[in-house]
């Protein structure tokens, strides 16, 4: 059984934000609105941060995209009453919309803001009209046909574009890879196996040294970043 | 839970239900028989076609399902970018199903225009539009006046751009005005004083060792952005060594994050810095005069100029920068084969720009860096099929024969092609000749030119103005009919590669989806009309009759049609290094540190310039305002998500808007923190920002990413014509910063513009 993991390259990330909007695109991840950004109740599946640190002229900002960081060893999944979160054999964690009873807890537990809740109301013009996308109804192999409110939502890793390039027979990492990593003009995400060490996010690994986000929670995360 | 809300979840979950039984719980489409798979496929196509939220105009392909585009994303034929395309790409979406696009046309039934007026649209239908319009041209031929057609040129395909273009010459008017006078017009002048090529540069990134951008937010809004994003990558780990990035500018950018040294300059000050890394070069003997005897000429003068005038001690205190960096940059420019310096916007788009940009080109054949594996190439073009000749006759000739409302070509603005943020001063002073009917196309330069009131004026002054475009801009705001475009997602077209990979790149442009409502591609819109106008008819007979076969019949020499529907990508032979027989198109047919190009367009304009004048060189900048007053130099920056097309309704560029802050759907106005806390602000304070023109408001953001003399605002925001999305939000800087030119080249000065800030 494959783990499938991410590596991001922060030498080749050029902030551009190009894997946010090929997430929303792929996933029909709900806009914001300014009103939203305020209380903080906007919908990111995959976002850039800004961390910055120094004082003029000797400052520095790193720019860290963080998608979700699958964790194997994953908090979210612990704390879910309903079960909604869980590990999948693939390493993968999913939310499951229908078991989701919207309590939060995973998005407190969370050590890296990787969840949203999407508060969106379902009949809210621009978000469900047919003439704009996303129009679920055409979308095709993806597996939520259409959203929910008041559920809690996170990165799939395109589980969809994985499920389904696996029953074509399709490699995984080379001919198939989630959005942000096919999307990302620097070419800074690579996306595989981690157990096969021919893969090219492991061979990744061993060229250089890696980091894990707040690895002394011992999540256990499958996204590494290579630093600068 | 009151009982609506209950309500509202049960009606809810019937959905959910009732998607069950097309897909399934969690099963994907693939797990499906063969044969459900068929009776349940959606109708899924890729199209190839090319992106227009920029000028690069990047060929992309899109996912149509159900004949609904759902995503977009590069086509791997392209070899500028890898087949990658920036993020700005990916809005195609939002730009072709924009709620607030205008479905049919419109006209205005209130002869008052101004911002806050109401133009009271009614509807009309195609042929009446049509008729209005030849109408109004027929009128100006009968007269014999066709210069006082206007006609505007924003973001169009490079295919609508030559119907236009066209149009102009077969109807007889000089007054075709593109948007390339706000943006980039330094760079090719200077460029053009050194190697004769008026034309924005290429630079081969896959072989580049050391980077040096003078306020080149190559990361941002340099372009072809993709191709930057992509190479980026290749510089950084795709190669044996990294790639070396130095960015030097009064902000500290993304580019400047993700560079490997920020240098923060005092604005305006780039050339001077230049020149001080020449002279390092020079003193230290680390040229290239292999390269230097060979292919230059005007050298010795340029060596004297330089040891004489600009040493890193005295540029030091021009700058700010201490002299040991600059020796140390210098050197390592030098020294670390091959290397490239380039200019961008904020460096260039000042008065005098055209020196900056002349001193900066120069640095790179200091380092051999000209035509040669890791330097500055030499960008090949497509050749099409050529259309026939223009049909025109006397009234044609004699339009044309009148000079240009934007000054082009005069000792004003000798070297200029285009001069964009004349044509207000033009248009209210009624000079040369006023102007009586105007066609925008996409245009949106009221809200993008320095001076936006000026513009608005003179817009409401026109008497009679058409517009042309998929919304209502802030341009169409004034028209007095309004025709609905389509996008480009909906139109047929071809483009070409702009100065990137050396290689020459057609891209095709096909309809992916059918046009939304009534509207029609600017393309159809031209071919109508040529049919209702005796004048340019026979001019726009043997095009292909209509645009799909226009693109059909200039794109025949590429390949046959069937395979470019599919590839959506041409490209021309291989990249040949060190053509420097034929690369310099200067009178000596070599590089030229003093420019001889120079010197003959000023000698055709009765005017002997000093020897010196054609020299690169730093001059100090005019600043409008003084510093006593307005202590602050205004940076009105280009944020990446700003999409070129004039609009900026698109929730997916707006909600991260401004990445280095974390915020979006908004201006902030960044400070540097120590001049902030000492004049008492507080981060997320409203402030005012107030040139010696106009001012503005939005929230403080006190940064230690900014130079001390420097207030820096994004453009993009400010708004106020259409969309939820955009209405209301922000403000423009745009709306206080003078106006003032670069003296060459005619490019607008967008950086020159001194302001104060106090709490409001």
């Amino acid at each position: 059984m494959p783990r499938w993991g991410m590596v991001i390259d922060l030498d080749k990330c050029v902030g551009c934000q190009a894997c946010t909007i090929a997430c929303k695109a792929e996933n029909n991840v709900p806009y914001g609105s300014p009103e939203e950004q305020k209380s903080r109740k906007d919908v990111y599946w995959n976002k850039v941060i800004a961390v910055t640190s120094g004082k003029y002229p000797k400052v520095n900002t790193e720019l860290i995209p963080m998608p979700c960081m699958h964790c194997d060893q994953a908090p979210c999944v612990t704390v879910c009453p309903a079960k909604a979160t869980y590990r999948r054999e693939d390493g993968i964690i999913v939310q499951d919309f229908r078991r989701c009873i919207g309590c939060k807890y995973c998005i407190v537990a969370c050590p890296y803001g990787a969840r949203s809740f999407n508060s969106k109301e379902q009949e809210e013009k621009e978000y469900h009209r047919k003439d704009l996308p996303p129009d679920r109804s055409v979308w095709g192999p993806w597996p939520f046909p259409t959203r929910t409110h008041g559920v809690v939502e996170k990165c799939t890793f395109c589980f969809h574009r994985i499920d389904q390039g696996i029953k074509e027979g399709k490699r995984i990492g080379k001919e198939v890879v989630p959005a942000c990593v096919e999307d990302c003009p620097a070419n800074a995400r690579a996306f595989g196996d981690l157990e096969d060490t021919g893969s090219e996010v492991s061979q990744l690994l061993a060229s250089r040294g890696w980091i894990r986000l707040r690895e002394e929670l011992g999540t256990k995360c499958k996204v590494y970043y290579l630093p600068r | 839970m009151n009982r609506r809300t209950f309500l509202k979840l049960s009606a809810l979950t019937g959905t959910v239900v009732g998607g069950k039984r097309i897909i399934g719980p969690f099963e994907t489409f693939a797990g499906l028989s063969p044969q459900q798979k068929t009776e349940n496929a959606p109708e899924e196509k890729w199209i190839s076609t090319s992106c227009l939220n920029c000028s690069a105009r990047c060929a992309i392909r899109v996912r149509v399902l159900k004949g609904k585009a759902v995503k977009i994303t590069g086509n791997p034929l392209s070899s500028v970018a890898d087949g990658k395309i920036c993020p700005r790409g990916h809005l195609g979406l939002q730009v072709l199903y924009d709620p607030g696009r205008i479905r049919f046309p419109l006209k205005r039934t209130n002869k008052e225009k101004g911002r806050a007026i109401d133009p009271k649209w009614t509807r009309l239908s195609w042929e009446e539009a049509i008729e209005e319009v030849a109408h109004r041209l027929k009128s100006l031929r009968d007269k014999a006046q066709p210069h006082k057609l206007l006609l505007f040129s924003g973001l169009n395909s490079m295919s609508s751009e030559d119907l236009i273009f066209r149009f102009a010459n077969a109807f007889g008017t000089p007054n075709l005005i593109f948007g390339n006078g706000l943006d980039g017009e330094t760079e090719k002048s200077g460029r053009w004083m050194a190697d004769g090529h008026y034309r924005s540069t290429a630079y081969d990134l896959d072989h580049t060792n050391y980077v040096l951008a003078f306020g080149a937010q190559m990361l941002e809004s340099s372009i072809p952005l993709s191709r930057f994003l992509r190479k980026w990558g290749k510089l950084r780990r795709e190669k044996s060594n990294r790639t070396k990035i130095v960015v030097i500018s009064p902000r500290y950018s993304v580019t400047a994050a993700k560079a490997d040294e920020w240098i923060p300059i005092r604005p305006g000050t780039d050339a001077a810095l230049a020149m001080a890394i020449a002279h390092v070069i020079l003193s230290e003997k680390l040229h290239d005069s292999d390269f230097i005897s060979h292919w230059t000429t005007g050298f010795d003068l340029y060596k004297k100029l330089i040891l004489h005038q600009y040493s890193p001690s005295v540029v030091s205190t021009v700058t700010g920068i201490p002299p040991e960096t600059i020796q140390r940059i210098a050197r390592e420019f030098a020294q670390t084969q091959p290397a490239i310096a380039l200019g961008g916007k904020e460096s260039l788009n000042w008065p005098e720009g055209s020196y900056t940009s002349y001193a900066i080109f120069c640095l790179n054949a200091l380092a051999g860096s000209i035509d040669g594996p890791g330097g500055v190439i030499y960008q090949e073009h497509p050749k099409y099929q050529e259309m026939s000749p223009l049909v025109e006759d006397d009234i044609a000739r004699e339009g044309k024969a009148q000079p240009c409302l934007d000054l082009r070509g005069t000792t004003k603005f000798p070297a200029a092609q285009v001069v964009t943020n004349q044509i207000p001063e033009s248009l209210l002073a009624d000079t040369p000749y006023a102007i009586e009917l105007a066609i925008g196309f996409n245009s949106n330069f009221n809200m993008l030119a320095p001076g936006s009131e000026r513009w608005d004026q003179a817009l409401g002054k026109i008497p009679y103005s058409v517009h042309v475009s998929p919304f209502i801009s802030e341009m169409a705001l004034y028209a007095d009919l309004l025709l609905p475009s389509a996008t480009y997602l909906e139109e047929w077209g071809y483009d070409h590669s702009p100065a990137g990979g050396g290689v020459a790149e057609v891209r095709l442009k096909q309809p992916v989806v059918k046009p939304l409502g009534e509207t029609r591609a600017i393309s159809d819109i031209l071919f109508h009309l040529s049919k209702n106008l005796k004048a340019v008819a026979p001019s726009f007979a043997n095009l292909g009759d209509g645009p799909e076969g226009f693109v059909k019949f200039r794109t025949s020499p590429m390949m046959p049609w069937k395979e470019f529907l599919r590839k959506g990508v041409w490209t021309g032979p291989n990249y040949q290094y060190k053509k420097y027989q034929r690369i310099f198109n200067t009178p000596s047919k070599k590089f030229e540190f003093t420019s001889g190009n120079l010197r003959s367009l000023m000698a055709k304009k009765g005017k002997r310039d000093e020897e010196l004048n054609l020299l690169p060189q730093y001059r100090e900048a005019n600043f409008l305002g003084k510093k006593d007053q307005h202590p602050f130099v205004l940076i009105p920056y280009q944020p990446l998500m700003v999409i070129e097309n004039g609009s900026q309704n698109y929730p997916w560029a707006q909600e991260i808007f401004l990445p280095m802050h974390g915020r979006g759907w908004e201006t902030l106005i960044e400070i540097n923190r120590e001049v902030g806390e000492r004049m008492g602000f507080r981060n997320g304070q409203m402030i005012w920002v107030e040139s010696p023109f106009e001012k503005i408001k939005g929230r403080v953001k006190l940064s230690d990413g900014i130079h001390p003399e420097v207030v820096a605002i994004p453009s993009g925001q400010g708004h106020y014509a259409y969309g939820k999305w955009q209405q209301g939000i922000g403000v423009n800087p745009h709306e206080i910063i003078g106006v003032d030119y670069d003296r060459l080249s005619g490019q607008a000065a967008f950086f020159n513009t001194r302001v104060k800030i106090y709490k409001a």
